[in-house]
Order: C-alpha cells, then sequence, then structure tokens
C-alpha cells in the first residue's frame, strides 16, 4: 500500500546463534506492512549479504527475536550482548540517535537489557540496571497471559492499545531490579505492560497469571524515547485468529451470532503495525 | 531468590524426605588457558556477571553453609556452555584459544540445613549427578579449605595413543567368532563365513594387493559389524518366522515382515494416494503439503541410553530425530516433535532396584527434550506418557518430528537426491570424539580422571541449529546434492550408503576433525558422535558453502570424494587401511531366523473376571480420573515450548481453562497459507496381555480417530510405525517364551499390515526397537528379568485443507446436544477398568474397520460443513470418562442417557460406561443443526445421549432408572489434576 506520500518502512530481524523466532517475526512485519529482511548477526558485522552491502543505516526497525541466542549459556541473552557491544555498539547508538525503533522480544529482551538498550536512563545506552532472571517455578513456561497496557507510557509499539492477550514461553523471564530503579521505572512510565488476570485486575505476583515471579508485573518495558521496546510475550505468535487458544469456541460463537466473517488476523500484528506507521508518520513526507 | 536452589530443595523433600533450610547454586567456570589479570577482570564484569543479580570472583565465594557439592563433568562429555564461553571469551579478546586450550563448567552447591554426610552424598549421587557423565564432591563446613576451594580441575581429555590399524587373522569362521567377541566387533556368527569368504577371493585378494592390504583391517571389520546391525539393517524385521498357532496347529512361514506388513502395503497405497510422494528409501518419509512444498515425518526410540542416562539420553533422541528431516530429500526445515514416554510408576517402591528410580529418570527425560526440543525453536505440541512396572526393566522414549521444504528447489523435485562421481564430500557440525562406540563395553571399563565419557552422549542443539539454518541456506542456493545425517553407524553409515549412488568413494580420515587427538582409525569411522550430517558438494559450489558455513559458523570440512570405483577406500595420511567393495553388503547374508509360537489368551488361561455392578459408580469415575494413566500431566506439556515458528493452531493443552489434552495437534507450517497439519499418536500396550494382533489394530484406530476428530481428512492419513518389542530370541534359561514374543511381533505386523490397507495408510516411516528387556537387582542379590509389554506406538498425519474448519474437545456451550457415534460392546479385556480392579479380561476390543469407515467419512463431512461444535475420540477408560473429559474441557455440565447408545445387546451399565470398544466419537452440536448433523449421518450407528448444561453438573442416567452418576464437574476436574499436580 505504497501511496505517493508514505514510504516503505524496513525492517531487520536478527537470525544465526540459536535464534529462533525469526521465520514468524519476518512473517508478522510483513503483515503490518513492513520490508523485513531476516539478516545473521554476522552479516550484519560484515556489512555482506548474499554478496550485497547491507547496513543498518538503511533500516528503521531492528528486532532483537526470540530464541536461545547462544543456548542461553551464562545467562539468557548474556552472550548476544557481548556480540552485539562489541562489534555492533555504536551502530546501534546511532541507530537510536536516528530516532529509528529497536524491539526486543523473549530472548531479545534479555539481550536489550544485558546491553544496557533498556531501560537506559539518562539515555546511557550501555548500563545495565536491570534483569530478567530465572522464572520463580524455576521452569520454562509456555502459557498465554493477559496483559495490560499503561496508555500514559512513551511507547511508541503500543500506542492505542489497553490489553491484549500473548504467549510467553520462557524459563528466565523474572523481571528484577533494585527498588529504586523499578520506582524509577513506574515514575517514567517505561513499564509498558504488565501482567493481569483475566479480568484485567493486576496479577500481583499471583502465579500462573504472573508467569515468573517478575516484580511488579512487569512484561515489558522502554526506553524514556519509547522507541527501544523489550517484552517477554511474543506479540509475533499471535499473527493469526487461529493462535489464539479458544479460537474454536471464539469462531463457534461467531457462527451462532450468524456472523460467518471470521477475523483473520491476530492481536499481537497490533505492535508490528504501530511500529510500522510509527515510521511511515515520522519519515514520510506528508 | 535462587529459583534453582529452591528446585533442589523442593525436590531433595519429595525424593527422600528431607528438609533443607537453603541452597544457593555457584556457577563455577575453570578456565585452562593463559589469560592477562586485566583479560580476567574483562571478562569477568562484561561477560560472566549481571551486576544486578549475580556476584562473581575468582577465589571461593561460599561463605555461611554446613555442607558444598561440586559437579562437573567428565572428561570428553559434552559441555555447551563450557564451548559458547570459549566463543565468548575469544570474541571479546580478540584472541584465539590454542586446541589444547578451553574452559570448563561446573557447579558449586551451598547447602543450609542439619544434613548427614550420608544425605549430602544421597542429594548428590542420587539427584544432582549421574556417575556416567558427572563427577562430584562433597565437603563438610569443617573439610573446607577456604583458600583451595575446589582446586583446579580440569576434566581434559589425553588419550596418549598413536592411532593405528590393526589386521584381523581369519584363518577360521571359530577364530574370526572369537577376535569379533573379544575385540567386541560385534559380527553375527552368521554373517562370519560370507565375510570371510569375500576376503577369501582371488580378486579381491588381488585388489587389496594393489592397494597394499591383505588381511582384513579393524577398520573394516567393523565397517561391516555396523552395517550389518540390527539397528541398520533391521535384521529382526527381515527375519523368517515359522509361526505355529498351538490352538489349531496351523503352521506358516513369515518371510520378511519388513516387506510383507510394511513394505509391499506401503507400495501399492501409494499407487493410489497421489499425495505420497517418498517412502522407505530415505532418513523420513515425504508427503505433498501443497503444490509448493512437502511435508517430512519421522519417528524414532532412544531407550537404552535414555534408561542408563536419562537427560543425556533424553536430549539426544529428541536432537537425533530432528537430523532426519534434515537429512531428507536435499534437506527440510523442522516444523514440529513429538515424545512419548513409556515408565515404571513415579511412586514406585517395590523390590527390584532399577538403575535410575522412574521418578528421577522420568524427570531427567522430560528435561532432556525440554532443552533439546525448546534450544531446537521447534515446536513440541504432542506427547504421550505411560506408566507401567514392565518398563522398570528398559524405559521407552519415543520422538518424533516433522519438517517441511518447497516442492522445487533449482527446478528439481526436493526429494530426489544422489551422489555422482566427483562430488565432494563434506563432513559439517561437531567434531569427532569417543562418543557412542561400541557403549556397553565402554560401561564397564574403568575410570580415570582422563578417560571420556564417552559412550553416553549429551546432545547439543545449539550447534545442531546454527547447523540447520545453514544447511537450509545451502539447499535454497542450490549446492546440495546429497545429504544424511549421522547417527548409528557415524561416517561409516552415512558414507557407506551415500556412496552407494556414485557407486564408490575416498575418505582421508586424517582430515575429520577431531575433539581429542589420538583416537584409532576405525573409532574415526564408526564415532556417533552428534550433530553431524555429511553433505555431497559439487566442486564448484564448495567455495560458496564454505562460506556460508562461515557465516553461521558452523565447522565443515572436506574428507572426500564420490566416484565410481566400486570400492569404498579409506585412506590415512595417503596409507589404505579400508578397501571395501560397495557390493559386498548386498551380497547374500544368511537371514535371521525364529520360531514364533501364538498361544491364544483362552488357552493362557485368561477369562473374563466376576465383578458385580458396582453401587457407587460416580466415585469409581473420579478414582478412575485419578489413576496414574488417565490423570492430568500437564506439567510436561507446560514447559514445552508449543508454539515457536507461530503457526500453533491446536495446542497440546484446550478447553476453557486451557486444562485438558486435545486429542491431535494441529499446526499451520506456512504461514501465508490457510492449510495445515493434524498429527497425532496412540499406544495401547496393556491389549498385548490378550492379544497383539487386537493391540496394534486398537492402537492404529486410535490415532486415525484422534486426527479425524480435529478435521483430518480420512483420504489422507500418512502413519508411522514405531515397535518396541522385547527380545524374541528364543533362549532355554535366559528368554524361555521368546517364541511367544515372536508370535506376538507376528501377529502385530499382520495387523499393521490388515490395518493400514483398510485404512488406506502408506507407512511412511517407522522404526523397530528390539531387546526392551532388563535384569533388575532383587532384595536378595536375585537379578530379575524384565520385558516391557510389547510395544506400539502408531502416528497419523493428515493435511488439512483450511484450518479454520478444525475443531476442539471441548463442550462449547450449554444447550448443545451431546451425541455418540459408534457402537459400545461387551469389550473391556485389558481396559482400564478391568486394569483398576486387579483383572485382565479376554474381551479385547476388536476393529471392523469395513464398519467403521463410513462414519468417519460423514465425520469429516460434517466437521467441513461446520456442523460440529466438539468432537472427541473414546479411548483408554471408556464412555464415562471421555464424556467427563469433554464436560470438563468446556467446564460446563452434562445430562446423559445410556438408553439411546448403540450398544450390543445385554450389555450391563458399567460395560457401557467402561468399555473400551473402538471407533467412537462423543460430539456436541448446536441444537439448530440436529437435523443436518443426522442427515450425514443417517442410517449409521449414532445416539443423541444428552445435553450440555450451564451448571456444572455431571449427570448419567439409565431410562428410567436411578441415577447413575452425579458428580461436580469441578470435583471430577480436581480429582483428575490432584496426583501430579505439584509438579511444575
Amino acid at each position: 500500500m505504497n501511496s505517493r506520500n508514505s514510504i516503505t518502512p524496513r525492517a531487520l530481524v536478527l537470525t544465526g546463534y540459536g535464534l529462533n523466532c525469526d521465520y514468524e517475526t519476518d512473517f508478522s512485519l510483513k503483515l503490518a506492512g513492513a520490508e523485513s529482511h531476516m539478516i545473521h548477526i554476522n552479516e550484519l558485522i560484515s556489512k555482506k549479504s548474499a554478496g550485497r552491502a547491507i547496513s543498518l543505516a538503511s533500516y528503521h526497525i531492528l528486532v532483537f527475536g526470540g530464541g536461545f541466542s547462544w543456548a542461553d549459556d551464562h545467562g539468557a541473552g548474556v552472550l548476544i550482548a557481548s556480540k552485539i557491544r562489541q562489534h555492533l555498539g555504536d551502530q546501534i547508538e546511532h541507530f537510536i540517535e536516528d530516532g529509528k525503533l529497536i524491539l526486543g522480544i523473549c530472548n531479545g529482551f534479555q539481550g536489550l537489557v544485558n546491553l544496557g538498550l533498556l531501560p537506559a536512563f539518562d539515555s546511557k545506552y550501555r548500563e545495565r540496571s536491570v534483569a530478567l532472571t530465572y522464572n520463580d517455578s524455576g521452569n520454562f513456561i509456555d502459557t498465554w497471559v493477559n496483559l495490560k497496557f499503561d496508555p500514559e507510557s512513551p511507547c511508541v509499539f503500543t500506542k492505542g492499545l489497553l490489553s491484549m492477550e500473548l504467549p510467553v514461553r520462557h524459563g528466565e523471564g523474572k523481571f528484577y531490579a533494585a527498588d529504586d530503579t523499578i520506582k524509577r521505572l513506574i515514575k517514567n512510565r517505561q513499564v509498558v505492560l504488565q501482567y493481569t488476570d483475566k479480568n484485567g485486575q493486576r496479577a500481583d505476583g499471583r502465579w500462573p497469571v504472573n508467569p515468573n515471579g517478575s516484580l511488579e508485573d512487569i512484561a515489558g518495558i522502554c526506553d524514556p524515547s519509547g522507541r527501544v521496546f523489550g517484552l517477554m510475550p511474543h506479540p509475533e505468535a499471535f499473527n493469526h485468529f487461529t493462535n489464539h487458544p479458544d479460537w474454536t469456541k471464539k469462531k463457534e460463537a461467531l457462527i451462532r451470532q450468524e456472523n460467518t466473517v471470521i477475523p483473520e488476523e491476530g492481536d499481537g500484528i497490533k505492535i508490528f503495525r504501530n511500529a510500522v506507521e510509527y515510521i511511515r508518520s515520522t519519515y514520510g513526507p506528508g | 531468590m535462587d529459583a534453582e536452589g529452591a528446585g533442589i530443595r523442593k525436590k531433595s523433600r519429595e525424593y527422600f524426605g528431607f528438609e533443607v533450610d537453603d541452597i544457593r547454586v555457584i556457577r563455577v567456570l575453570t578456565i585452562d588457558a593463559d589469560l592477562q589479570s586485566d583479560q580476567l577482570k574483562k571478562i569477568q564484569t562484561e561477560i560472566f556477571t549481571n551486576p544486578v543479580t549475580e556476584e562473581s570472583s575468582y577465589s571461593p565465594l561460599t561463605k555461611g553453609f554446613d555442607w558444598l557439592i561440586w559437579i562437573g563433568f567428565r572428561p570428553g562429555v559434552r559441555d555447551t556452555a563450557g564451548s559458547t564461553a570459549t566463543e565468548a571469551i575469544e570474541d571479546l579478546l580478540g584472541k584465539k584459544f590454542r586446541p589444547d586450550q578451553a574452559v570448563y563448567t561446573s557447579k558449586l552447591y551451598e547447602i543450609r540445613g542439619k544434613l548427614t554426610e550420608g544425605q549430602v552424598r544421597q542429594i548428590a549421587g542420587d539427584l544432582l549427578a549421574n556417575d556416567i557423565i558427572q563427577q562430584w564432591k562433597t565437603y563438610s563446613k569443617d573439610g573446607w579449605d577456604a583458600e583451595e576451594g575446589i582446586g583446579f580441575l580440569v576434566p581434559k581429555v589425553i588419550l596418549d595413543h598413536e592411532p593405528n590399524v590393526s589386521t584381523i587373522p581369519i584363518q577360521s569362521d571359530e577364530e574370526l567368532k572369537e577376535i569379533s567377541h573379544k575385540r567386541n566387533l560385534a559380527l553375527q556368527d552368521r554373517d562370519i563365513p560370507v565375510i570371510r569368504e569375500y576376503f577369501l577371493r582371488d580378486d579381491i585378494l588381488a585388489d587389496r594387493k594393489k592397494v597394499g592390504l591383505d588381511l582384513p583391517t579393524d577398520v573394516e571389520l567393523e565397517y561391516i559389524s555396523q552395517a550389518r546391525s540390527d539397528h541398520c539393517n533391521h535384521n529382526t524385521f527381515r527375519g523368517l518366522f515359522k509361526y505355529h498357532d498351538l490352538s489349531t496347529g496351523h503352521k506358516e512361514v513369515v518371510d520378511n515382515l519388513f516387506k510383507s506388513c510394511i513394505e509391499t502395503p506401503t507400495l501399492k497405497i501409494k499407487q493410489e494416494k497421489g499425495w505420497v510422494i517418498s517412502v522407505l528409501w530415505d532418513n523420513a518419509g515425504v508427503g505433498r503439503f501443497d503444490d509448493d512444498h512437502y511435508y517430512v515425518i519421522t519417528a524414532e526410540t532412544h531407550n537404552s541410553p535414555s534408561n542408563i542416562e536419562a537427560y543425556g539420553g533424553a536430549i539426544t533422541g529428541i536432537v537425533g530425530i530432528y537430523r532426519d528431516p534434515m537429512g531428507t530429500g536435499i534437506g527440510s526445515k523442522l516444523i514440529l516433535g513429538m515424545y512419548g514416554y513409556c515408565v515404571g510408576h513415579r511412586d514406585y517402591n517395590g523390590d527390584l532396584t532399577p538403575h535410575l528410580h522412574p521418578r528421577r529418570l522420568l524427570d531427567g527425560i522430560i528435561e532432556g527434550v525440554k532443552d533439546g526440543g525448546n534450544k531446537s525453536g521447534v515446536p513440541t505440541p504432542f506427547g504421550l506418557l505411560l506408566f507401567d512396572e514392565s518398563y522398570l526393566g528398559k524405559c521407552l522414549v519415543f520422538v518424533t518430528a516433522m519438517g517441511i521444504m518447497p516442492a522445487r528447489i533449482s527446478g528439481k523435485s526436493s526429494h530426489e537426491k544422489k551422489t555422482t562421481p566427483g562430488d565432494l564430500i563434506i563432513m559439517s557440525g561437531g567434531r569427532v570424539g569417543k562418543d557412542g562406540i561400541h557403549g556397553v563395553t565402554a560401561a564397564s571399563e574403568t575410570y580415570t580422571e582422563h578417560t571420556p565419557a564417552g559412550h553416553v552422549q549429551i546432545g547439543d542443539p545449539y550447534t545442531q541449529k546454527k547447523m540447520h539454518d545453514f544447511l537450509l541456506e545451502s539447499r535454497d542456493e542450490g549446492l546440495i546434492s546429497f545429504i544424511t545425517d549421522n547417527g548409528g553407524g557415524g561416517l561409516s553409515s552415512s558414507i557407506g550408503e551415500s556412496a552407494r549412488f556414485s557407486n564408490g568413494c575416498q575418505v582421508d580420515m586424517e582430515k575429520v576433525p577431531l575433539k581429542y587427538d589420538g583416537m584409532d582409525q576405525w573409532e574415526i569411522w564408526i564415532s556417533e558422535s552428534q550433530e553431524r550430517m555429511t553433505i555431497a558438494v559439487k566442486p564448484e559450489h564448495l567455495e560458496r558453502f564454505m562460506e556460508l558455513s562461515d557465516k553461521h559458523a558452523v565447522e565443515s570440512t572436506l574428507i572426500g570424494k564420490y566416484n565410481d570405483s566400486g570400492y569404498l577406500q579409506l585412506n590415512y595420511n595417503g596409507k589404505t587401511c579400508a578397501y571395501v567393495r560397495m557390493d559386498l553388503l548386498e551380497s547374500d547374508f544368511p537371514q535371521w531366523e525364529f520360531d514364533a509360537e501364538w498361544i491364544p489368551p483362552g488357552l493362557r488361561g485368561l477369562t473374563e473376571p466376576v465383578i458385580n455392578e458396582p453401587e457407587n459408580h460416580g466415585d469409581l469415575l473420579s478414582a478412575m480420573l485419578a489413576r496414574p494413566n488417565i490423570c492430568s500431566r500437564n506439567w510436561i506439556a507446560r514447559q514445552y515450548d508449543h508454539e515457536v515458528q507461530g503457526g500453533s493452531v491446536i495446542k497440546p493443552l484446550v478447553g476453557k481453562n486451557r486444562d485438558i489434552p486435545a486429542d491431535a495437534t494441529v499446526v499451520r507450517p506456512v504461514l501465508e497459507s490457510k492449510k495445515g497439519i493434524a498429527v497425532s499418536q496412540a499406544l495401547n500396550p496393556f491389549y498385548s496381555r490378550i492379544d497383539t494382533y487386537h493391540m496394534a489394530s486398537a492402537t492404529i484406530d486410535e490415532a486415525v480417530r484422534r486426527v479425524l476428530s480435529a478435521g483430518g481428512d480420512p483420504d489422507h492419513l500418512g502413519g508411522l510405525d514405531n515397535f518396541c518389542w522385547p527380545t524374541i530370541e528364543y533362549n532355554s534359561t535366559k528368554n524361555p517364551d521368546g517364541k511367544y514374543k515372536a508370535a506376538q511381533l507376528v501377529r502385530a505386523n499382520w495387523a499393521l499390515r490388515d490395518y493400514c490397507i483398510a485404512y488406506g495408510i502408506p507407512l511412511l516411516s517407522g522404526k523397530d526397537s528390539m531387546y526392551i528387556d532388563g535384569d533388575l537387582e532383587g532384595p536378595y542379590g536375585e537379578r530379575r528379568r524384565l520385558s516391557g509389554l510389547p510395544t506400539l506406538l502408531f502416528t497419523v498425519c493428515s493435511v488439512i485443507e483450511d484450518i479454520t474448519k478444525c475443531i476442539t474437545m471441548d463442550a462449547k456451550f450449554p444447550g448443545d446436544l451431546v451425541y455418540i457415534s459408534g457402537e459400545t460392546k461387551n469389550e473391556l479385556g485389558g481396559s482400564e477398568y478391568y486394569q483398576m480392579l486387579g483383572a485382565v479380561g479376554l474381551n479385547v476390543p476388536e476393529v471392523d474397520t469395513e464398519e467403521l469407515w463410513p462414519r468417519y467419512v460423514a465425520l469429516y463431512k460434517a466437521i467441513q460443513e461446520g456442523i460440529v461444535s466438539s468432537c472427541h475420540a473414546v479411548t483408554r477408560g471408556g464412555l464415562a470418562l471421555h464424556l467427563a473429559m469433554v464436560a470438563m474441557a468446556g467446564e460446563l455440565g452434562m445430562e446423559i442417557d445410556l438408553s439411546p447408545i448403540p450398544a450390543a445387546s445385554g450389555l450391563t451399565v458399567s460395560q457401557t460406561l467402561y468399555s473400551e470398544s473402538c471407533g467412537r466419537f462423543v460430539l456436541t452440536i448446536a441444537p439448530e443443526k440436529k437435523e443436518a448433523f443426522e442427515k450425514i449421518f443417517s442410517g449409521m450407528k449414532i445416539g443423541q445421549i444428552g445435553v450440555v448444561t450451564e451448571a456444572p453438573r455431571f449427570f448419567i442416567k439409565n431410562g428410567k432408572d436411578k441415577p447413575v452418576v452425579d458428580k461436580d464437574v469441578n470435583d471430577l476436574k480436581y480429582a483428575w489434576k490432584k496426583p501430579f499436580g505439584d509438579l511444575v
């Protein structure tokens, strides 16, 4: 849908070294209207892909997706952070300075906090001040959670969103930080989303509605600019109506209301679409 | 909070009843390399310490503990975290480690609490460490030297051995037999004359002379032995069975079960089903998904290794099966994995001492598949777990994998592949060590601190995931001519088999990258080190292939070339160490022979039990729901990522509270498409106690019904047969009922043949694992032989045209009508009900496909037309239990009347409620669909037996008699969830 007045936002989804949600993340970005490419970490470092020159600067959205980079050894997201900081640290800071977007999902979120790209108080993008550590249950969990968004948050990815259901799939998703850090995050409206129960009430640490014991039920945070965003739940895994655990019942309910139009898209795409719209409105000549 | 420590505390209580105050885990990195102090500081702060949650030090951190346990790997055991640490250090410091330098990981557990040394050793040895792969020490508060700590323990492999090739004399059959036995060559006695004759042939001797060889070398005999093993060659299934029915006197010679019951029917069905693309030769079967894609499916077992080292065996199993789709055609992308575990009861406290207690065994297996599957980035959306004491001897670990590939690559169909003379032989992935070599003997060798613990492996999904991504990119660029995995038999089988296409090859063995020096040539050739693929690449593609390998940080090595010499030639530093004609393995090796004696169940003394009508069916139902093989095992499904890749359609757990197992799982492997794949599995070994023929037919029927109830297409049912059988070779003292077990195998295969033909199921792939027996120690120092129940895991997959037509098994809305499709008969033999009451019975469920099939077709039509709101296959436990499951899933009530149930005449209430007759479904439909539904099923055996109610009351009556069951659905669910409810 390329009108003369808008550009096509370009998204880069990192791959390699055990990352694994690249396929559906790329698909979701495309559904949302982006031109998306899956690029191996080493291609980004060597600035070459399939014989052609590539550069981070030519993209608008950088996605650190889910998976098990470096097998999660030595802490989830630790080794990818070390690799990226070493080889791409400056480029990424320029990317942020240029007003572009970075999204970290699950393992990607773990990477962002270890890089210091989050929470980046005072725009210090290299300081580790929060952690995603082992779930209180001591084990990996795959379950759908209810989330509420902070409508006052500067996060550009969640504009206009109030609540959503998404799956979490992680062993190290407990958001942890010192008291004053948490307070500051809340005050800055950097806490973008929190776990709730089915009725939208705060989980207050209760398992399994808070699936990992995250302090303050925190499921995702952004930087002060709202353009760097990390979350544990997987929006790319809700790319289609049939991804939702209750879809067979929802479909049956629609049919009984004689509503024969079954929706196609999953709610998770809204997060990607917000990113795409933001780039369009910021970079579009209109 | 230390979640890992808390987990160990909880297990110490559960396993041993120990109360521990606190456990804290300290991760230890032992760096065997020369780093400067500033470098050490840099890696400590920049990589290995999270400033928010961790502290670290180069001197011991422990303080204020009562006990310490240190656990580290034995030499040669795969230490992935050690390798990734090395990788990260090299990257950060810009410094390459020398081959003899490395990082090793280990753990220290600080324990606070009043425990005796014996108790601490029990926690270390029976909960945390496995002696086979790990070494451990315990320290008391007083015995700990805070300066020295654990010392500098480096589990480096030092073999101190000069590789050499030895020759084997072949003067006589007896001599070769003896040497084979001594060296553990495992040559089969009947093969020995054929092998000797080959090496004594004049033309062979003359040919060998030209390459400097005379007597056979150890490399050659190991190669032949591998290729002729039951594992690689399926000698049992290809054997000659002399079947004798002891009741009728009927005798029959069954030549080759594989050919007669698997291959022939499948090839015939392939002719009829245009969607069958490739079967019976490659690493996995191939079916058509759509015009542009093929799907790939295969299954395996990994029983023996898991029985010894549960975690390592299971992770190696799942990661291993994932290489099969990667090595099918010119390579497929993995889309799905499944699991099936058969183990002893979790709370077993009988007389026998299995190698690992079933509780620990199961915990380890579950964790192994978790790490292997999750870290592979492949969803694990379906699985089965079955407890029976007979699996104490050897546990069963089934693993199943599916992949998808473009139908065409560079203009050629992707399922085709071959090697041609001039193609280069590349080995990609991990390095070669002493892993998996002569596993059994290695276990009994004495350990020294530098002996590799190679016979038990730990799969490495990280290395394999990198290779997976690399190979797919190479495939898409058209760089791969042939690909296969290195599993059983290692290079010996991957190169040996791939060279058959070109008719020859030459390998330079010194080029094979090794984990450590000092391995003999024969060891390199047959090592089963994991995460390796063998690929044929044309010389003009080599440069690009290697470039991509580098990009993905995968090690690939050129080790030889395919040719058409008619010989497999292995050289080491220019000297030939093996030279074997390609056609040797096709020569006439003697067929294995088995006596098979069938004793029908009646003759074995089986009868129906005498049980009067129970007075309290409600409590009986609650009790049945809490049985270990019926109750909720949700904690397993929840720790497996079942949604990665974004195509989840029907998840493992469904219903209002997402807590009841789905009949089948459905995925959408191509996100741009509305098509999907439905797949499910079934296991019914308890029926084997009566007749394995009916065990197999009921199992096939159950798997079919599970897939159909999700919306599967009866015209597209692909099957996998996965046999696990006790030893069938008769031995008057060691296996006195071997002939009976052989007859059980023949009968199961007959059912496989009959029902695959009847349902039109091609066997896309399959696997036979024999020898599921164990000799377990009893309380008096005796050892007792325990044979696992003859077990068939049957898998069925189907392609779904439109996933939005799929349905789940949960009751959806109050007022919906409840139907049953299919006839209930007096078939409680081997049932859960009889088992609960201590009986086996005689009337095992039988499957009449001609009678069932029209209903299956009608069901498909009804689901496609959107008439069915929920559908659930009635399986183990019978009707009452499965009606309850449908109600529990919807968290709604049901009012059921048994009188309209299509049933054989004269059934009692308990027979109606608990019979396990095949072919049945429970369905719910909206009342306004009644007419349309009954029209589709007109003239068939269905009955409207009740309604779904808002109030969560599970109510069953039988006509006008007083109520049979009246229970709160929430109470039933509570009973069902309680047994393993504490596990996470």
